[in-house]
């Protein structure tokens, strides 16, 4: 029996439907992240886990206990909201405390877990502070602890660092990932950043329209996306439209010039893509690789990476190359040869959602 | 720069206002000191105080403003934070509704008031008690404006939703999100809101003279006909207990204004 599991949730606001038909089973001590755009339902589904809202049909349990029409404070699940929300007439040690004093727990042990909690995050000498005089980075740390506080047995983010600045984003995903692993809680991390649920999760849900793209690692996510629409969210990519003309080897066309692709889907006559991250693709020809030749559009500096753009038979194709110093930089409008490895690039049939 | 030019119109304006609000009030403060010919004395507040009917209209006033407080928190803390949670969609209702007593001529909200409740199935004019009740209610919807405003613009300054959310998820049943998260939030909002009403109900008239109750503004008013110094000096009393009231709010606010509002 998996601990958490969502069974065919579904939740429509009047005609609207918010999350259609949502299925996943959760390990104890598992961190789950949920991308996906905003509107993607994402956030909804993680309030029908915390109880604030109800589905409209299926059925949520915990260790095997039917919580779907539990209300929200017999859960026992913690939450850390987008904007903290602390309470802003409570100290730092009477947010952390707020749940153990409704409990009924005796002051001694409110004490002992208060300072427990703070040392975990590392803000002991800060019980007597009230929100106000804290940073926000320090604030969602006070919210962490206090969500924590119960021991809950789910932990739920919301967006947590989606208000902080890029430095102390990356600083607090990594505390947010050393709390959970040390405490061992089932987590669930909403967010729209893609480099966040890469590097936080063990798995990722991705959504769109609220529906489910796929489930899987980061490493499933990424390298082999299920959907265009996943390929395309999660990180960059080039699409290239193709025509086959080798079916059983994976040969295309793309204008002139011919490529082989490693992974293919079923070739059923609609309009295929060949798809290829820019990591992937070198300047320069190399003779087992896929071999692509263009013209600069566009350099763009992006610090450790130099993004390539290209113009390949009237399509734009970009390439990253790492900022070494004895990088030398093509001038716009130069013609320019790349390559790829045949396993680096797979077909993808043309998805429903072209803008997407 | 423009900006530090001297604005001789905004100053004309302040003076113009300062001498359309103070100079009645020292006409009417000089007055009251002169009621023994030919020197400054504080006679006719000697007179006042010594009058058993000021005291009793004092006490009776100041109860009943305490009464409409509690009444009125009791009740528009609760509908107001329910407005924000459940029915925001309904707030254009509220404001309407809560801005009527300022409509409605109190002399004809007071006439319904009798109409209705003097006469059977409601017969509440007969004894003082329940006269005392039906004061209150309408002490309760004329001070109803500010109250509700005050409470508004309290729970606006805090992310109501979020903080009951936080709340609920640690645990706390309804009453506790109310008692422990959204009253000690804003108790500046209520204070305020309070204050404006006390103010409010301490110079109400129309609804104590109709329904004969001893309160403190009939009890000026019957001065104001056969007397001249002694509701000079009343009115400079009342004056002071107002000013006194908006200096408390003023003080009890200025604590607060360090505090930040809650991320969002």
């Amino acid at each position: 029996m998996m601990h958490l599991e969502l069974t065919k949730i579904t939740k429509s606001f009047g005609s609207a439907i918010a999350v259609e038909d949502f299925n996943l089973a959760v390990a104890q001590g598992e961190f789950i992240s949920f991308l996906g755009p905003s509107g993607c339902g994402k956030t909804t589904t993680l309030r029908m886990v915390a109880g604030f809202e109800r589905p409209t049909s299926g059925t949520i349990t915990i260790d095997g206990n039917d919580l779907t029409n539990t209300p929200p404070n017999r859960r026992n699940i913690g939450m850390v909201f987008q904007s903290y929300a602390l309470f802003p007439n409570m100290t730092v040690a009477q947010n952390v405390g707020y749940g153990l004093k409704i409990a009924g727990r005796t002051r001694a042990e409110i004490e002992r877990r208060v300072s427990e909690l703070l040392a975990l995050i590392k803000l002991e000498g800060f019980a007597r502070r009230y929100p106000y005089q804290l940073s926000g980075g320090q604030q969602q740390r006070v919210a962490l602890a206090r969500a924590l506080a119960l021991s809950p047995q789910l932990l739920l983010l919301d967006e947590p660092l989606s208000a902080l600045d890029a430095k102390i984003r990356i600083e607090l995903r990594q505390e947010i990932r050393r709390i959970q692993r040390q405490l061992g809680i089932t987590t669930i991390y909403v967010t729209h950043d893609q480099e966040e649920a890469l590097s936080l999760s063990d798995r990722i849900v991705v959504m769109c329209n609220g529906r489910v793209e796929q489930v899987g690692t980061p490493t499933e996510i990424y390298n082999y996306p299920a959907t265009a629409f996943v390929a395309k969210f999660v990180g960059h990519i080039n699409l290239l439209p193709v025509s086959v003309t080798d079916p059983q080897h994976g040969l295309v066309r793309l204008g002139s010039q011919s490529l082989r692709a490693g992974r293919y889907a079923q070739l059923n006559g609609r309009p295929i893509r060949l798809a290829v991250r820019p990591e992937e693709i070198n300047p320069g020809a190399a003779e087992t690789a896929n071999v692509l030749s263009g013209e600069v559009e566009s350099v763009t500096y992006l610090g450790s990476i130099v993004r390539i753009g290209l113009k390949v038979e009237g399509h734009p194709l970009a390439l990253d190359v790492f900022n070494e110093h004895s990088l030398q930089l093509p001038s716009i409008g130069q013609p320019y040869q790349v390559h790829f490895p045949v396993e680096a690039c797979w077909l993808m049939e043309d998805s429903e959602q072209p803008g997407a | 720069m423009n900006a530090r030019r001297t604005n001789w119109w905004a100053i004309f304006w302040v003076v113009i206002a300062f001498l359309y609000f103070f100079l009645p009030m020292y006409g009417t403060l000089d007055f009251s000191l002169r009621m023994q010919r030919g020197e400054i004395s504080l006679l006719a507040y000697e007179i006042v105080f010594a009058d058993p009917r000021f005291w009793q209209g004092f006490q009776y006033s100041t109860l009943m403003a305490l009464i409409t407080i509690v009444i009125s928190t009791l009740i528009f803390v609760p509908t107001v934070y329910w407005m924000y949670l459940r029915v925001p969609q309904a707030r254009p209702v509220m404001e309407i509704i809560t801005i009527l007593p300022f409509i409605i001529p109190a002399i004809v909200y007071v006439f319904g008031l009798i109409r209705t409740f003097s006469r059977p199935p409601f017969q509440l004019t007969l004894s003082t008690v329940t006269t005392d009740m039906l004061i209150v209610a309408g002490y309760v919807v004329i001070s109803m404006p500010f109250m509700f405003r005050a409470i508004d613009v309290g729970m606006r300054a805090i992310d109501v939703r979020t903080l009951t959310e936080a709340a609920q998820s640690l645990g706390s049943n309804w009453f506790q999100v109310l008692a422990f998260v959204i009253v000690p939030n804003l108790r500046i909002a209520i204070l305020s809101g309070a204050l404006i009403s006390f103010a409010t109900v301490m110079g109400e008239l129309i609804l104590a003279s109709f329904l004969v109750r001893p309160a403190l503004a009939p009890y000026m008013a019957l001065l104001g006909l056969t007397k001249a110094y002694e509701p000079a000096a009343l009115a400079i009393i009342s004056y002071a207990l107002t000013w006194f009231s908006l200096g408390l709010l003023q003080l009890i606010s200025r604590g607060g204004t360090t505090r930040q509002i809650t991320g969002r």
